[in-house]
C-alpha cells in the first residue's frame, strides 16, 4: 500500500517535472505556430485593409482567389516545379549515392565538396547563378551562342518565365541532391552483402542486381525522402524568388499578393488556407499509397 | 578484351565522378573568380582572372578605404607637415570621405550575426530541457507533445507570414526599429525551435537510461543529472543543433524582407545583399565578394562539425 502510494507520487512528480520543462517551448510553439494557423483561417474570411479593420465577407476571398485565372496558372506552375524538382533531385541523388558508394581515391575530399551546395546559404550562391546566365557576360550564352550555336543570339534567360522555371529547377536539384545521396547512400551501406554474392551466383548481372536488390532496399527511404522533398519545395519561397521572381509558384504568388501593390492580406491567408490543404490532402494520400503505412 | 573493358569501364566511372563534383561547386569557381575580376574582365569567359583585383573585398570589409578617394596633393601635403595634430589630419580625410557610395556590410554582417547567435541561443536553451522531457521521461501528453513537434515541424515560411505579420503589426512592434527587431528575433527562435526539439530529442533517446539512474541513486536530482550527465553527453549533438539553428536564421530571407522593410538599419546579410543587387548595376566583383564573405561563416561552421553532419541529418537536422 505504501510502497503503491510512494509509485504514484514519483509518477506525478515525473509528470509535472515533465510538463514544466516542454512549457516554455510549448507556449512559444503555441503562440507562434499554432495560434497563427488559427488566425489565418479567420482572417482569410474578412477583406482586411491597411488601417487595420477588418470587414466580414464570408467566402469571397475564397471566391476571388479561386476564380482568379492568375492563380490557376501559378498552380500549373507549383505542379511543374514540384514533380520536376522531386523526380530530378531524388534520381541524381541516387546515382551520386550509388558511384560514392564505391571506393575511389580522394572520396574523402569529393564528399567534402559535394556537401558544399546544401550548406552554402541560398542568398550567397543566387548570384552566382545569376551570373551564370547573364546575357551579356553569363558562362552559359557564351556557351551556347558563340560556342556551340545552338542559339543564334543572346538573350536574358531568367527573365524570360518560361525558361526561368527550369533554371530554378535545376537549381532546386543543385542546391538539394546532396542531402538526398547521403540518405539514400547511409542505406546502402546498410545492404547485406551476402545478398550481393549470392546473386553472384546466380550469375545475375548488374543491372538485374540493381533492380532486384538495391532497389526494393532503398524504397523506403526513397519513399520517405520524396515526401520531404515535396513537402518542403511545395512551400518553397526564397529559392525560386531570389533566383528568378517571375516564376510565380504558389508561395511566390501569396507573397506578392499579400504584400505588394493593394496588399490583399486576406486574399493571401485564403491562399495560404488553399496551399495548407492541398498539402495536406497530398500528404495523406501519399503516406497511404506509396509507403502503405 | 575483359581488361579493356574495364579500363574504359574505370574512365568512365571517373569521368561521372568529376562531372557530379563539376556540377556541384562550379558555382562557387565562378564565385570567386567574378568576385577577383576587373570589370573590364567581366566578358572574358575564362574563370582566372586575367588580373587579380582585391578591391571589392577591401571595399565590403572598410581596409583601406579612409585615404581611397584623397588626392595626390593632399596626401603629399598630409605627409609633409609633420606638426599638423591628430584632429587637423582626421578633418582633412573626413572631407574626402566617401559616406554615401559605401555598402555597410560589415554593419549587416554584425545585425546577421547578433540576430541569429541570440536565436540559437535561446532556442537550444529551450529545446535541451523541452527534448529532454518527451523523451525521457513519461507523462500522459507526452506522445501528443511528440507528435505535435513533427507536425509543426511542415510548417513555416509563407503559410505563417500572413498572420505573424499581423500580430506583429497589431502588437504595435513594427512601428520602433527596436520592436521589429525583436518580433523577427523570436520569430527565427520558433523557426529554429522544432527543428532543436526534434533533432535533440532523438539524440536524448540514444543514452543508456542506466546511466542516469546510477546518477540519481547517488542523489542526483533530475535537473542535476540533465546538467552533469545528459549536456555533457550530448555536447556534439547540441553544438551540431546550435549550428543548425544558426543556419536557418542566417539564411532566412522571406521574413526579414517582410519585417525590415524601411529600417535599413538592422538589415540582415540576406537583405542587404538583395538591396544591393537590385539597387545598382554592373557590380558583380561586389556581388560575388560579400558572396564569398557571407558563404564563409557557414561553410567553416559546417566543416567543422562534418562528422557529425551525416547522423543529423538522419536525425531530421533539415530545413528545406
Amino acid at each position: 500500500m505504501n510502497n503503491t502510494r510512494k509509485q504514484l507520487d514519483r509518477a506525478q512528480r515525473e509528470s509535472i517535472l515533465g510538463w514544466g520543462l516542454i512549457l516554455p517551448a510549448a507556449t512559444i510553439i503555441g503562440l507562434l505556430v499554432l495560434y497563427p494557423i488559427i488566425y489565418n483561417i479567420y482572417l482569410s474570411f474578412f477583406d482586411t485593409s491597411l488601417s487595420g479593420n477588418n470587414t466580414f465577407i464570408g467566402l469571397r476571398n475564397y471566391e476571388n482567389v479561386l476564380f482568379d485565372p492568375e492563380f490557376w496558372k501559378a498552380v500549373w506552375t507549383t505542379l511543374i516545379y514540384v514533380v520536376f524538382t522531386t523526380v530530378g533531385t531524388t534520381v541524381f541523388g541516387l546515382i551520386v549515392a550509388l558511384v560514392m558508394n564505391k571506393e575511389f581515391p580522394l572520396r574523402g575530399l569529393v564528399r567534402s565538396l559535394l556537401l558544399l551546395p546544401y550548406v552554402a546559404p541560398v542568398i550567397s550562391v543566387v548570384f552566382a547563378w545569376k551570373f551564370i546566365f547573364d546575357p551579356v557576360n553569363g558562362l552559359f550564352m557564351d556557351l551556347t551562342v558563340e560556342k556551340l550555336g545552338i542559339f543564334t543570339e543572346r538573350f536574358n534567360l531568367i527573365g524570360t518565365p518560361s525558361a526561368a522555371i527550369w533554371v530554378t529547377i535545376i537549381f532546386s536539384i543543385w542546391r538539394n541532391f546532396p542531402f538526398t545521396y547521403l540518405m539514400i547512400l547511409s542505406r546502402l551501406q546498410a545492404i547485406d552483402k551476402n545478398l550481393y554474392e549470392a546473386a553472384d551466383i546466380d550469375g545475375c548481372g548488374g543491372w538485374s542486381k540493381f533492380r532486384f536488390i538495391t532497389l526494393p532496399e532503398v524504397y523506403f527511404v526513397v519513399g520517405s525522402i520524396v515526401l520531404l522533398r515535396v513537402i518542403w519545395n511545395f512551400n518553397k519561397f526564397e529559392d525560386i524568388f531570389l533566383l528568378a521572381d517571375n516564376v510565380e509558384v504558389l508561395s511566390v504568388y501569396t507573397y506578392f499578393k499579400a504584400f505588394t501593390g493593394s496588399m490583399e492580406m486576406g486574399q493571401g491567408s485564403s491562399l495560404a488556407v488553399i496551399q495548407f490543404v492541398l498539402l495536406i490532402g497530398f500528404i495523406i494520400y501519399y503516406v497511404k499509397k506509396v509507403l502503405k503505412w | 578484351m575483359v581488361k579493356s573493358k574495364n579500363i574504359s569501364r574505370k574512365i568512365g566511372f571517373y569521368a561521372l565522378v568529376f562531372f557530379i563534383v563539376l556540377f556541384a561547386i562550379f558555382p562557387f569557381i565562378q564565385m570567386v573568380s567574378m568576385s577577383l575580376k576587373y570589370q573590364w574582365d567581366w566578358g572574358n569567359p575564362s574563370l582566372i582572372p586575367t588580373q587579380i583585383n582585391i578591391e571589392a573585398y577591401k571595399e565590403l570589409l572598410n581596409i583601406g578605404q579612409a585615404e581611397k578617394n584623397i588626392p595626390d596633393s593632399i596626401k603629399d601635403l598630409l605627409d609633409n607637415t609633420p606638426d599638423l595634430t591628430k584632429d587637423q589630419r582626421k578633418a582633412i580625410i573626413d572631407k574626402y570621405k566617401d559616406s554615401g557610395n559605401v555598402f555597410p556590410f560589415l554593419k549587416y554582417f554584425g545585425n546577421s550575426l547578433v540576430l541569429s547567435l541570440t536565436a540559437a541561443f535561446l532556442s537550444l536553451c529551450l529545446s535541451i530541457f523541452g527534448a529532454y522531457s518527451f523523451s525521457r521521461l513519461k507523462y500522459s501528453g507526452q506522445s501528443t507533445i511528440q507528435r505535435g513537434v513533427l507536425f509543426v515541424y511542415m510548417f513555416g515560411g509563407i503559410l505563417l507570414l500572413i498572420p505573424l505579420y499581423k500580430m506583429a503589426s497589431n502588437l504595435g512592434l513594427l512601428s520602433s526599429q527596436t520592436g521589429t527587431f525583436i518580433a523577427l528575433l523570436v520569430i527565427y527562435l520558433v523557426q529554429t525551435l522544432p527543428v532543436s526539439l526534434y533533432m535533440l530529442g532523438n539524440f536524448f533517446r540514444t543514452i543508456p537510461y542506466s546511466i542516469e539512474e546510477a546518477a540519481m541513486i547517488e542523489g542526483s536530482s533530475r535537473l542535476g543529472t540533465i546538467v552533469r550527465i545528459i549536456i555533457p553527453l550530448s555536447i556534439s549533438s547540441i553544438v551540431t543543433v546550435f549550428i543548425y539553428s544558426f543556419m536557418i536564421a542566417w539564411n532566412e530571407y522571406l521574413y526579414a524582407s517582410i519585417f525590415l522593410k524601411g529600417y535599413t538599419d538592422i538589415y540582415t546579410l540576406p537583405m542587404g545583399l538583395r538591396s544591393l543587387f537590385v539597387s545598382k548595376n554592373a557590380i558583380w566583383d561586389r556581388i560575388m565578394a560579400a558572396s564569398m564573405l557571407t558563404a564563409m561563416p557557414v561553410i567553416a561552421l559546417f566543416m567543422t562539425i562534418q562528422k557529425n553532419l551525416v547522423g543529423g541529418l538522419s536525425s531530421g537536422g533539415v530545413k528545406g
